[in-house]
């Protein structure tokens, strides 16, 4: 390892410059804009101190927006957490053949584009001549409006997101199942255990960290993968019924202009986002198991 | 024995289940693209278009832009890819081979910029662009995504399979710095490396969210911005062309994905590894 500071600055300089003005620069430029009443395209800002998060605060629209984050994030975490977190069991221990075949296939999704997505399963969704419904009717059921009915349209957005990073987190946790060493399984089948009894002693516990990991990225990201769907289909609608926390954002920002109340949004999303690592860093990685 | 291939059976099962529902939508995208229009509701569920039709795709040739869409976006990815796999590199190469205080706080703050959510940034960075004159040109777009946080992790965690008595052994037979990255680290980790830019590039090449800030003129439209007027314009009978231009939109990445599945798919095993 070289000490030489003034040459490994040569490497780090452009990325850092890069990081601090569209990451760290934005982000403090983001809080100041907050204080503000602006509509992005007017010369003057008008101060109003914390106005912007008092109107949030007190407005029966952010029980909804709350409401609807944690149904998303709720669904987005039995799709593509629970789910996954199960298949790259069966993948990992309980079968021997195939396996290459079934994780490629099941990745596949992962390299689309969303907006490919949303498209795709607006036709396949759609009430009247969607195959879903034509699947429904052969059972007499009438196909819902699923991206006009509350509560079902996040349903409807949570599967077109599960169905491209089911794959993707899939593909993640397999690499700490495939990690867990075969001879412990094979030491704990020899006493009789059950592939249930397996999972909860040993894979449980080792795999962990990756999961947690897993479990992060999907809280994270679920609401920033849900923009898309969201703005192509359904704009936030029926009445607010599919906007989130996130989306909220653009919509001020970009639909309404109104920019300070957008950036008061995005100050709380920051701070919700904040306190979720901390909480998860304080309890959750305390009960995981590292290696080393 | 007998059971524990029974039991084995009951797991395919799972997993057929699963790559039917993964799979499916795909299969459906491409034969509706290649149906007419009375295919499509005729016989919806078909996965054999017969007779298969391309009238889908020489109407949106002659109807739409779709050159101008494939330039715009192949143009912003390959520059994004570029200047991203560039950066990481560097960067992880300052992280791997040299010592310095402050290296691991830098190292994580670099990380951190992976879980800012987007909407945190996109209106001051929406304004500096404004302000550059930026708004609808692919450098308007490019500009915010020449970095990359999980690029910087996932090359650090790359580079690190490097013996290190290598690099030792270069460095006394009088390696420069920059050699030691091109000549001794560069060639080990070539799989992981294009697999990265691949990542990058299919990323870029999916990305709606920012450039539809960005990019209002049709004319600076990427394909998954294009895919945008399909719903609306078309009122949704025109499942066909819309599905068409799905098609070519995932092409790209879907063959991409085909020549070089197994180094992705060990890059992103890593990725959940905890350095």
């Amino acid at each position: 390892m070289s000490r030489n500071v003034k040459e490994a600055l040569v490497y780090l300089i452009p990325s850092i410059i890069l990081f601090l003005v569209f990451f760290y620069w934005p982000l403090i430029q983001n809080i100041y804009l907050s204080f503000f009443s602006w509509n992005m395209v007017s010369p003057t800002m008008k101060y109003v101190g914390f106005k912007n998060f008092a109107d949030i605060l007190s407005s029966p629209e952010l029980i909804k927006i709350m409401i609807n984050t944690v149904l998303f994030i709720g669904f987005m975490l039995i799709l593509i957490f629970v789910l996954p977190y199960f298949y790259s069991y069966i993948l990992g221990h309980l079968i021997k053949k195939w396996n290459n075949f079934y994780r490629s296939a099941l990745f596949l999704p992962a390299t689309l584009s969303l907006a490919v997505a949303s498209i795709l399963f607006l036709w396949i969704y759609n009430p009247l001549a969607g195959p879903i419904n034509i699947i429904l009717s052969a059972f007499d059921i009438t196909s819902p409006r699923w991206f006009k009915e509350n509560y079902l349209v996040i349903f409807a957005i949570c599967t077109i997101i599960g169905w491209k990073f089911f794959g993707y987190n899939l593909i993640i946790m397999l690499a700490a199942m495939v990690a867990v060493p075969k001879e412990m399984i094979e030491a704990a089948k020899l006493e009789n255990a059950s592939n249930w009894v397996i999972f909860k002693k040993i894979i449980l516990p080792m795999t962990s960290s990756t999961a947690i990991y897993v479990f992060t990225i999907t809280v994270v990201f679920s609401l920033q993968h849900v923009l898309v769907p969201v703005n192509m289909l359904t704009q936030g609608g029926p009445d607010q019924g599919s906007s989130n926390l996130v989306y909220i954002v653009y919509q001020y920002g970009f639909t309404f202009f109104q920019t300070g109340k957008a950036a008061a949004y995005a100050v709380i999303t920051m701070f919700v986002y904040m306190a979720f690592l901390y909480v998860k860093n304080k309890y959750l990685e305390k009960k995981v198991y590292y290696e080393n | 024995m007998k059971t524990e291939t029974r039991q084995e059976l009951i797991w395919h099962v799972f997993l057929v289940v699963a790559i039917f529902l993964t799979l499916w939508p795909i299969v459906f995208m491409i034969s509706t693209s290649l149906k007419d229009l009375n295919q499509v509701f005729e016989s919806t569920l078909n996965p054999l278009p017969w007779p298969v039709t391309f009238d889908n795709y020489t109407t949106v040739l002659g109807n739409f832009p779709l050159f101008t869409y494939i330039w715009n976006t192949f143009f912003i990815a390959a520059m994004v890819t570029i200047s991203k796999t560039v950066t990481s590199v560097m960067a992880a190469f300052a992280f791997v081979y040299y010592d310095f205080k402050y290296k691991e706080s830098i190292f994580n703050g670099m990380l951190l910029t992976f879980f800012i959510p987007i909407t945190v940034l996109i209106m001051p960075n929406y304004l500096m662009m404004a302000k550059l004159g930026l708004l609808n040109t692919p450098w308007g777009v490019m500009l915010p995504c020449l970095v990359d946080g999980m690029g910087v992790f996932l090359m650090r965690q790359t580079m690190r399979s490097v013996p290190k008595a290598l690099l030792e052994a270069a460095v006394l037979d009088g390696a420069k710095p920059r050699q030691v990255l091109t000549k001794v680290i560069m060639p080990l980790i070539k799989p992981a490396l294009l697999a990265n830019s691949i990542l990058f590039f299919i990323n870029s090449w999916n990305e709606y969210f920012w450039p539809l800030l960005i990019l209002q003129d049709k004319d600076t439209y990427t394909l998954p911005l294009a895919l945008q007027m399909f719903i609306s314009a078309e009122g949704g009978s025109e499942w066909g062309i819309a599905m068409a231009v799905a098609t070519l939109t995932s092409l790209p990445p879907l063959i991409l994905y085909g020549f070089c599945q197994k180094f992705i798919i060990n890059t992103f095993m890593n990725s959940g590894v905890k350095g």
